[in-house]
């Protein structure tokens, strides 16, 4: 069941720079667009452009040297840091090129973990995440460690992962990175799936033309600037 | 390899540093060996000068005898003068403030003896020498005497000691009384010896300081009323010893390298006991000694010529001795006993101090007619008749055939004299000449061969003079001791023979025409020539070279020091291992690539072993050096902190070249061994996995083999505890400690099981069990983590359970004081019994001391002098203390016996009444003496020489368990007297009384008997001084086992820094999904806190079955609250590890572990 596109993302004049000894490294330049729940966004750029910095910064887990970022009008800035991670927590999925499952749990385990953040996960939470697997086709999986999968199967554990807390941003960053096309594909469809499902703000970091074409709306950067596509 | 060296730098740095320790440890623990077996030989070179040999003897002999020994040619080609030397025992008494020292060495000394250690001796022999005006003669005192008297020069001391007696004192001759018995001397010092040299000297082997006084030679000698005569010889090797030429060279101390001349001087192999240079001593001793020597002394008469001894009674040795060379001259022979019968009776009158004599009947005419009143000789004897002479006839009214009683002394177990009577039947009267009125057959007894008449007898046994008659005085007029009565040999033997012998003189009758005068001669020549020194109560003893042998050491301390560091350098070499692999692993992406471009795994593994070898041989050299600061460390510890264990402050560094060495090539090989390891481990990985970084070999050693590991220690581990349950015997702890170690490693193989488990079914639902789980990431390193906690648990708790404190508990019948609240030695021995009133009232004691002894029970005990068999001496024992048990006491029994031959659910102390074979005696000593000093165990032979010089073996047949006895072995008093009947009286003490009372009883004793040295102590101080040791090597134990544990809680840091930043990226990813850095701090603290906890307790578990025999024994008390304590520091150890090790990782940038890993 789909919500309103209440929910919405805000990035207004957001610029990031880095210090180096006496030089001043700007990766983002004034940057702003908004963003509601049920859209998807496409961001691509070459390498070092800012693509991941600024998908760090809209996940809450690096500060804008300047300018703001809200979501659901909420500037996690203001935030403190267990009200941050809680907010993150409960508002933000991520999926990263490195799927980053823990070897030693199984694959219902690592698609509970951002569950257990806060307290014990209970059976709702369990039966989610046995629904995500089944969602992502992992169902016959679940007792299996990351070690016996392939790289497709774990980057879409990776995604239950993401989804478990039903966040209302879906951060990935190159998903699909080290997949190979046909995996990168099914990964893909499976992610735009679930977004349409769950009606959240969908946010891609990616180099690939072909998984950018299926997002909503697209922004190149480009020396620290946001172009749209 | 230079450029990888310099690039990888600081890994490299680590690794060089990780072989330094492991090598300075190892290394050190060698050294420290070589310090300790150095210094005992700089001691035994210093205390004994010049000396090599020395010639001693329990009898006094004549002080020329070293001159005649050094005429002797074959003497002097290898000896240089002997000195003669008085040496006795005794105590110290400062005049004017009484204070008191007990083993006091006194040394009666002349000019040759000082030049032993003196280049020029002058100066001190002045110092002894009585100046004019000095009220006293002159004693020179030691520093450690001076300091325990707190004496200075010009203060007067009393110097008391054992008086000397030709007559055993435990034969009816022997003076008891108090006055007889102890000598003692008003002296004035006029010099302190340092303690070092002269004022070291001492024959016996002992690292502890000698309290010692010397006294002129003609002083001591006049004290003891023994004017020429002294009781040792030292002696010198021609020129000086190779030993001594290498003493020459200044004490090492503090100098890092030994020459290795010196070394080697002092490694060379001491000489043996016997053989080579003793025996050419031995021999000179043979030809150059007198029948005055020995003690004997031969007497010609008109027919026949007779051996005597000074000790009134012939040794059973000499009387064989004797006979066998009057066979080879063809000499009649007729021993002769002489008895004092208190009184004959017959018919109710009574004949009192009589004479009887015991002798071969008939007698042969060569030594005098014996013949009956009716003209003819007196026939041949059967036992129990007895033949008066006229005179003793009349008195008695008694004809042939008639009864005389015959009352006399005998003395008893306690050396005190009991009243016998017997029978005998008249068989004739005989005429009083001729033998019959040979006065010579009775010997000079003390007191009462001299007397004018019988009323002035002053014998050293009780007379009632009130019995003596006229007619008494009328015979001691005429014939003075002139036996009254004969028996026939074989019942004189039977009523009075002793322990001394049943010989009083044998007489010797040349049966041809040879010249009177030269056969006694030619008897006496042969009788030199066949007496050996053993026999004749000389001990020779090569004291330089066995002082050598025994500072090999009863511990050898290198092994001790390697067994302390043994945690120490295993955590060294884990953390070497770890370091190199980490170094290894920083480079997975180098050996990939190598491998990719084809190069061979075996050329791999070559290059980075090689790097690892040179890196390893820099921290071999280092640690080499630092071993020399860890040996001297040691050294500085032995000698202050842990002074206990060591009893001596002259402990210094001694370095041999061998030991660095050997200590280097071991470490090294270790170290090799650690590095291929590590190099193996990271050659198992696939190079494509290298080429993406990874360093962990995604197959992981399967469960079955850690099931295996398990399993299989657990059921060895099982078997051991039944079979140790089931044995009762000194092997019993061993195997409770080897299957502690099984615990030990089934519990990490358990937890291996456990690590490598597959989760089904349970899933994960709270961060608590998410952090249980996460020890299962890499179950190599969480095991590896693990271990070193549990293994340095086990260590404590085994460690910590073993020391011990004493309470009044110890006062049980069945623990180490066997009940007994004080024990006492005295210097000199005492004859009297201090248990009953009598015996205190002849030692001076006064009847208001009575209330003092109720409650009270004394046992004494036969000590003969030896070395200290506990771990209080560092001197390997050659000749340890033995004590003489009684038969009362081994009838009480009481403490606790460790292991018996046989079971002895009674009373083990009966097996001392065992029987064994010739020359074997059951013996109970120490566990811990026996075990650990003397190397021997149950059933095991000690190997020593009985007082007539033949071999004789003490069997031990109980071991008993933390007892006071750990300076002595433990015989019966009757298998004493047997071997060594010329020790008489007692010098040891247990003293059962109530502990209030204790502290009262310990002052008066002392109080009364100071002038025999009585010193009590309470025997739980005796046992704590033992236990002080035991405690403090555990300490040392501990502080090494510290170190490892502070360089295994390294190891345990670097590994869960090397875990945190392996997980950056999953760390990284959690925080991403909310996760506070506080939360995950908490997740990784609780993670490192199981393993910790697992870590406890397998170790500590396994620890507590390694001791429970231990822990079951009554009086073991574990010190619970200071190894919890213990325990929790462990604990925080590893867990501020992990605080420290989770801030380093903290601080690396988490977002680009979300790009890569």
């Amino acid at each position: 069941m789909q919500e309103p596109n209440l929910i919405y993302l805000k990035a207004s004049q957001v610029t990031k720079y880095f210090e180096s000894g006496s030089r001043r490294v700007e990766v983002l330049r004034d940057l702003s667009f908004e963003i509601s729940s049920g859209q998807s966004l496409a961001i691509i750029g070459p390498s070092g452009s800012g693509k991941s910095t600024l998908l760090h910064l809209l996940g809450t887990l690096d500060r804008p040297s300047a300018g703001t970022i809200t979501l659901e009008e909420v500037n996690p800035l203001h935030l403190s840091e267990p009200e941050l991670a809680k907010f993150r927590n409960q508002t933000i999925g991520f999926v990263f090129q490195e799927h980053h499952l823990l070897p030693q749990y199984s694959v219902l385990e690592n698609a509970l973990l951002p569950a257990f953040a806060f307290g014990k996960c209970d059976t709702a939470v369990m039966a989610h995440a046995r629904e995500l697997l089944q969602r992502v086709g992992l169902a016959h999986r679940l007792e299996h460690f990351p070690a016996e999968l392939s790289g497709g199967e774990r980057q879409r554990v990776a995604v239950a992962r993401a989804l478990i807390n039903r966040p209302r941003l879906l951060l990935c960053d190159e998903p699909t990175g080290n997949l190979d096309r046909t995996t990168a594909l099914s990964v893909a469809a499976l992610l735009f799936e679930l977004h349409k499902e769950q009606n959240n703000i969908l946010i891609i970091v990616t180099h690939s033309a072909e998984l950018a074409s299926r997002c909503e709306r697209r922004y190149e950067l480009r020396e620290g600037a946001c172009f749209a596509v | 390899m230079l450029r990888s060296l310099k690039y990888y730098w600081r890994i490299q740095l680590a690794v060089m540093l990780g072989a330094a320790t492991a090598t300075a440890v190892l290394t050190g623990a060698l050294l420290v060996g070589d310090s300790v077996r150095g210094s005992l030989r700089d001691l035994t070179l210093d205390r004994l000068g010049r000396i090599d040999y020395a010639v001693l003897s329990e009898n006094l002999f004549r002080e020329d005898l070293a001159r005649d020994l050094s005429a002797r040619p074959e003497y002097s080609a290898r000896f240089d003068t002997a000195a003669s030397a008085l040496l006795l025992s005794g105590t110290a008494i400062q005049a004017a403030t009484q204070s008191r020292a007990t083993g006091v060495n006194i040394c009666g000394a002349d000019e040759q003896f000082v030049a032993l250690f003196e280049a020029s001796p002058d100066s001190l022999m002045q110092q002894l020498t009585r100046k004019s005006g000095q009220p006293f003669p002159s004693v020179i005192i030691n520093a450690a005497l001076q300091q325990e008297l707190n004496a200075k020069v010009g203060d007067e001391i009393l110097l008391a000691f054992k008086s000397y007696s030709e007559i055993p004192r435990a034969s009816l001759l022997g003076s008891k009384e108090t006055d007889d018995v102890l000598e003692s001397m008003r002296l004035t010092i006029t010099h302190i010896l340092p303690n070092r040299g002269l004022g070291r000297f001492g024959l016996r082997p002992q690292q502890h300081l000698p309290r010692n006084a010397f006294v002129l030679l003609p002083t001591l000698q006049h004290a003891l009323g023994q004017e020429g005569k002294v009781n040792a010889m030292l002696v010198a090797a021609k020129g000086a010893s190779e030993i001594h030429k290498a003493s020459s060279i200044p004490p090492l101390r503090g100098v890092l390298l030994d020459t290795t001349k010196v070394q080697n001087l002092k490694n060379t192999p001491p000489a043996p006991l016997k053989g080579g240079v003793l025996d050419v001593l031995s021999q000179s001793l043979q030809t150059a000694w007198q029948l005055e020597d020995l003690g004997l002394r031969l007497q010609s008469y008109a027919s026949f010529f007779s051996l005597t001894s000074r000790e009134l009674i012939l040794k059973p040795s000499v009387v064989g001795l004797a006979q066998t060379i009057a066979r080879d001259l063809q000499l009649s022979t007729q021993p002769i006993l002489t008895y004092l019968a208190n009184t004959m009776a017959a018919h109710g009158r009574m004949v009192p101090y009589s004479t009887i004599t015991a002798l071969p009947t008939p007698v042969p005419a060569l030594f005098g007619s014996l013949q009956l009143r009716e003209g003819v000789a007196a026939p041949r004897l059967e036992d129990d008749e007895v033949l008066l002479n006229e005179w003793a006839a009349q008195e008695l009214q008694a004809t042939v055939g008639d009864t005389v009683l015959a009352s006399y002394y005998v003395v008893g177990a306690r050396e005190e004299l009991t009243t016998q009577t017997h029978a005998l039947r008249v068989r004739g009267i005989v005429q009083q000449k001729g033998l019959a009125a040979d006065r010579s057959l009775t010997p000079p007894i003390p007191g009462v061969e001299n007397a004018e008449d019988m009323q002035a007898w002053e014998p050293p046994f009780p007379v009632d003079l009130k019995l003596i008659r006229p007619q008494d005085e009328v015979y001691w007029d005429e014939h003075g001791a002139t036996p009254k009565a004969f028996v026939n040999d074989s019942t004189g033997r039977r009523l009075w023979r002793s322990r001394f012998g049943e010989v009083s003189a044998i007489r010797f009758a040349a049966n041809g025409d040879e010249d009177p005068a030269a056969v006694p001669a030619e008897f006496a020549k042969r009788l030199l020539a066949a007496s050996t020194p053993e026999a004749a109560g000389f001990n020779l003893q090569s004291v330089k070279s066995q002082g050598m042998q025994s500072a090999a050491g009863a511990t050898d301390f290198g092994m001790l020091f390697i067994g302390f560091s043994i945690f120490l350098i295993a955590s060294a070499t884990l953390l070497l291992g770890m370091l190199f692999r980490l170094g290894a692993e920083q480079r997975a992406r180098e050996v990939g690539t190598l491998l990719a471009v084809g190069y061979s795994l075996r050329n791999v593994r070559g290059r980075l072993f090689k790097e690892g070898m040179f890196v390893a041989l820099l921290g071999t050299i280092l640690g080499t050096l630092g071993a020399l600061a860890y040996a001297w460390l040691v050294m500085i510890g032995l000698r202050t902190w842990w002074v206990e264990a060591v009893g001596t402050s002259f402990l210094f560094l001694h370095v041999t070249p061998a030991s660095l060495i050997i200590g280097a090539l071991c470490a090294l090989v270790i170290i090799a061994l650690a590095i291929w390891w590590a190099v193996r481990q990271l050659g198992k990985i696939p190079a494509t996995a290298l080429l993406r970084g990874v360093t962990q070999n995604a197959e992981r050693t399967p469960i079955r083999y850690a099931r295996m590991v398990a399993m299989s220690a657990s059921a060895l581990a099982m078997l051991l505890l039944f079979v140790a349950l089931a044995m009762d015997s000194a092997s019993s702890a061993g195997l409770f400690f080897g299957s502690g170690a099984l615990f030990l490693i089934a519990g990490l193989g358990l937890l291996s099981m456990r690590l490598r488990q597959r989760r089904t079914g349970a899933i994960v639902t709270t961060r608590l069990a998410m952090s249980a789980r996460n020890n299962a990431r890499n179950p190599g390193r969480s095991m590896l983590s693990a271990a070193l906690v549990s293994c340095a648990c086990f260590i404590i708790v085994a460690v910590g359970a073993n020391r011990r404190e004493f309470g009044r508990e110890a006062l049980q019948k069945n623990s180490g004081t066997g009940g007994f609240a004080l024990m006492a030695e005295s210097d000199a021995p005492l004859y009297h019994n201090l248990d009953s009133v009598a015996g205190r009232a002849a030692l001076g004691f006064a009847e208001e001391d009575s209330s003092l002894f109720h409650d009270t029970k004394i046992f004494p005990l036969r000590l003969l002098p030896g070395e200290d068999a506990s771990c209080l001496n560092l001197y390997q024992p050659q000749k340890p203390r033995v004590l003489g048990v009684t038969r009362e006491l081994i009838a009480r029994g009481g403490f606790q016996f460790h292991a018996t031959s046989r079971d002895s659910a009674t009373n083990a102390w009966r097996l001392l009444e065992t029987e064994l074979e010739p020359n074997v005696i059951p013996a109970i000593g120490d566990f811990n003496s026996v075990q650990w000093i003397l190397h021997l165990g149950l059933g095991k032979d000690l190997v020593m020489q009985n007082e007539r010089g033949e071999e004789l073996r003490l069997r031990f047949v109980g071991l008993l368990q933390s007892s006071i006895f750990q300076s002595e072995l433990l015989i019966s008093e009757e298998n004493f007297l047997k071997h060594f009947p010329g020790q008489s009286g007692y010098s040891y003490f247990l003293i059962a009384t109530p502990p209030d009372s204790a502290a009262r009883l310990s002052q008066a004793l002392e109080s009364a008997l100071h002038r025999y040295g009585f010193d009590a102590a309470s025997t739980i101080a005796k046992l704590a001084s033992f236990q002080a040791v035991e405690n403090t090597y555990l300490s040392v134990f501990q502080t090494i086992g510290g170190l490892g544990l502070l360089l295994g809680t390294l190891g345990l840091g670097l590994i869960l820094v090397r875990n945190v930043i392996e997980r950056r990226g999953e760390l990284a990813t959690l925080r991403a999904f909310g996760f506070l850095q506080a939360v995950l701090m908490k997740m990784l603290l609780l993670e490192n806190s199981f393993l910790l906890l697992w870590g406890i307790l397998i170790g500590s578990g396994a620890a507590l079955l390694a001791v429970a025999p231990h822990l079951v024994r009554a009086g073991a008390l574990l010190p619970w609250l200071s190894l919890c304590l213990t325990l929790l520091l462990v604990f925080l150890a590893g867990f501020l590890a992990s605080v420290v090790a989770f801030k380093v990782a903290a601080h690396a940038p988490l977002l680009p572990a979300l790009k890569e890993e």
